[in-house]
């Protein structure tokens, strides 16, 4: 691991994030509470995994009663298949407030047993995210800790114990690893902006890493800042196809992320009305890249990447046709990832809210 | 015959089990329905507790669930795990903007707590609302992703931006998300659970009324300063023309004095996010001072001093303005 920077050690996770892999079985957390990103060397143990589809019914509830809480105290935050075994790794958060807790689990890709894979000593590397808190700004919330963090202030005669903690946070909304360096999409909670973000990896102390920021514009007369809710990149990481939080599609190549630079994307497709992203995922169907987004409203929805490179921008108000897509009436998928090269793996709720693991045959996508 | 109750070992809770049949084969699982048995069992270890055995879990007992302890296949027992009943004592304390009237083009809100709370219940505990009491269904941004501070005291609650931008699918099939003319209430529900589960001491709301779109960059240079004397500490104080946004106004607002030092002193945000004032911790020296305005700073519709949100390209007067801090000289005498 020594060629990535990871030394042996605890990943402090506060707060269960978007998770994806990065090289050698790396996976990368993302903790909105701790403004940190963790790459920490899963170590999977499993074979290398085949061709086969994987379908776990009742994935909330498994996990829940491996980890002792009703599947109403679990939020699965995010999904990440293993490249190499095709385990699938979840992240998720255990009860709520107070005692909430970030497990990250990982599902056998042959048998669904589930198990969890212990952070306190692993192989790990940890980067600050950006901007929270920004330079030169002080303000902090001082509260009362409910457990003994925070540090002791003398009162008097009493001893009490404080908490200072930034007001301004940045919210890690989707992650990407792609040519050397970990992309990171966030939200923040004060200014209304739209930031990715390029951190080389390995992680250094000197290189912050470089941000982008992206407008859109709608039909060539209206041009506006919108974070980034979901992306992927494609075309062996020179592209990226972006979904903000108001549902364009955008399109800007990799090139143009040099740090501090405003680009435009390409709009190239709007998703529809009150409509929110949720993920992204690329697959390959008789040699050629697709990318499938899924929505809340929208079903799922699927687009050629040759059609993204030839769609001009969309000019006119009212055109809701952009690329031609397909939207397939699956229903319920939050979550997207790549099972192997027949399959994505979907993670989808049914009217009850119950959630599972589905395969996706890619040839009949 | 098995005993089954709740022990502790060491600092952590367990569950104690005596008589049980020599090699029995013990599962935990939290819930109580009869289709546990294909269900994973919770995981945690057996250790031998004097004359019985304690499964200590892995992950703590959470109050409120009750755990289905299973042995030879069999439920011996169903233990549940009270929820503490502890008095509300969080409240809301704060909902900004306080200005009475916010434009039909509002982009965010923030809600203030007096004690950290518990996420993922926004989208079910706060509302927009008519007078009649009906939900603006569709007004908030829905998603995921809850906006808070650090210590979880402060969220932040964007207006859907997909039917605020024009141009846009959403903007076009159901409009703004506010009416101009139309008042509307932020409602807090009373049930918003604290970080430690407890209700909320009450429900909060604040009622806005409704004006038009805003859509000009925020402009330092039309701001009233009113200058305070030199050798006194008096604070300067600066009137908006607008409503800025309560979060950005605290850190973006800076004073310095005549050598370029900052001034420290105490800052205030005044009435409706209408103005602002330093009162300097020392007396002001003469000489010439600025107030330096970072122009990322916004107005309750995300205009900021840099950039118009969603920007009419054919509109010269809305292009980008520089991106350096703006800064507005004042001469204490």
């Amino acid at each position: 691991m020594g060629e990535f920077g990871l030394r042996r050690g605890r990943a402090e996770l506060r707060s269960a994030g978007p998770i994806t892999f990065g090289p050698a079985g790396i996976l990368f957390l993302a903790d909105n509470a701790a403004a940190k990103v963790f790459a920490v060397d899963v170590a999977d143990p499993g074979p290398a995994g085949g061709s086969e589809p994987f379908d776990l019914e009742d994935v909330d509830a498994r996990v829940g009663s491996f980890l002792g809480c009703e599947p109403g105290d679990l939020v699965i935050k995010d999904m990440a298949v293993h490249p190499l075994t095709h385990n699938v790794y979840l992240s998720v958060q255990r009860g709520h407030g107070e005692a909430a807790q970030p497990v990250l689990v990982r599902i056998d890709g042959l048998d669904g047993a589930v198990t969890d894979v212990p952070l306190d000593d692993v192989p790990v590397a940890e980067v600050t995210i950006g901007d929270a808190p920004a330079e030169g700004d002080e303000r902090l919330d001082i509260t009362l800790p409910l457990g003994d963090e925070g540090e002791e202030l003398q009162v008097g005669e009493r001893k009490i114990r404080i908490l200072r903690q930034p007001i301004r946070t940045s919210t890690v909304t989707d992650m990407a690893y792609a040519d050397g360096a970990l992309l990171v999409a966030g939200l923040s909670n004060e200014e209304f902006s739209s930031r990715l973000r390029r951190i080389p990896f390995p992680f250094s102390d000197e290189v912050a890493g470089s941000s982008l920021e992206i407008f859109h514009v709608s039909h060539g007369k209206w041009e506006t800042a919108a974070p980034i809710r979901a992306f992927v990149p494609y075309d062996g990481g020179a592209s990226i196809l972006a979904s903000y939080t108001c549902t364009p599609v955008v399109h800007f190549p990799l090139t143009d992320l040099t740090d501090g630079a405003k680009a435009v994307g390409r709009t190239v497709a709007e998703l529809g009305a009150v409509n929110q992203p949720l993920d992204m995922v690329s697959f390959r169907q008789e040699g050629q890249e697709y990318l499938l987004v899924a929505n809340t409203a929208h079903g799922l929805v699927k687009i050629a990447c040759r059609d993204i490179d030839a769609q001009s921008p969309l000019t006119e108000p009212k055109e809701p046709v952009g690329v031609p897509r397909e939207t397939k009436d699956l229903q319920g998928i939050r979550r997207l990832a790549n099972l192997n090269g027949s399959h994505v793996l979907v993670l989808q709720s049914d009217d009850a809210g119950h959630q599972h693991l589905r395969s996706l045959k890619t040839a009949s996508l | 015959m098995t005993e089954v109750s709740w022990s502790r070992r060491g600092d952590a809770d367990c569950i104690r089990l005596t008589g049980l049949p020599a090699g029995a084969d013990v599962q935990v699982r939290p819930g109580t329905a009869a289709a546990l048995g294909g269900l994973p069992p919770m995981a945690g270890r057996l250790v031998r507790d004097g004359a019985g055995l304690c499964f200590v879990p892995r992950f703590a007992f959470l109050d409120g669930t009750a755990y289905t302890v299973a042995v030879d296949g069999a439920t011996a027992a169903v233990l549940i795990r009270a929820r503490p009943d502890r008095p509300a004592t969080t409240e809301v304390t704060a909902i900004y903007p306080t200005a009475a009237e916010v434009p039909g083009n509002l982009l965010r809100l923030y809600v203030w707590f007096s004690a950290p709370m518990s996420e993922g219940y926004a989208a079910r505990q706060i509302r927009l609302a008519g007078d009649s009491g009906e939900v603006i269904a569709g007004a908030l941004l829905p998603g995921e992703h809850e906006l808070w501070d650090a210590s979880r005291r402060r969220l932040t609650l964007l207006l859907d931006p997909a039917r605020i931008k024009r141009g846009l699918a959403s903007h076009w099939d159901a409009g703004y998300p506010l009416r101009s003319g139309e008042p509307f209430r932020l409602v807090i529900d009373r049930g918003f659970p604290d970080a430690r589960g407890r209700p909320l001491r009450a429900g909060a709301e604040r009622r806005y009324q409704v004006g038009g779109e805003e859509r000009r960059h925020v402009d330092p240079g039309t701001w009233i300063l009113t200058v305070p004397p030199a050798r006194t500490s008096e604070p300067v104080q600066v009137t908006f023309g607008r409503p800025l946004d309560h979060g950005l106004l605290a850190r973006c607002l800076q004073v310095t004095g005549p050598g370029g030092q900052p001034v420290d002193g105490t800052a205030r945000i005044g009435p409706q996010e209408r103005s602002w004032q330093l009162a300097p911790g020392q007396v002001w020296a003469p000489g010439p001072h600025q107030l330096i305005v970072d122009p990322i700073l916004e107005d309750l519709a995300g205009n900021s001093v840099s950039r118009v949100f969603d920007r009419d390209l054919a509109r010269p007067e809305d292009e980008p303005r520089q991106a350096r801090p703006v800064t507005l000289p004042f001469h204490p005498r």
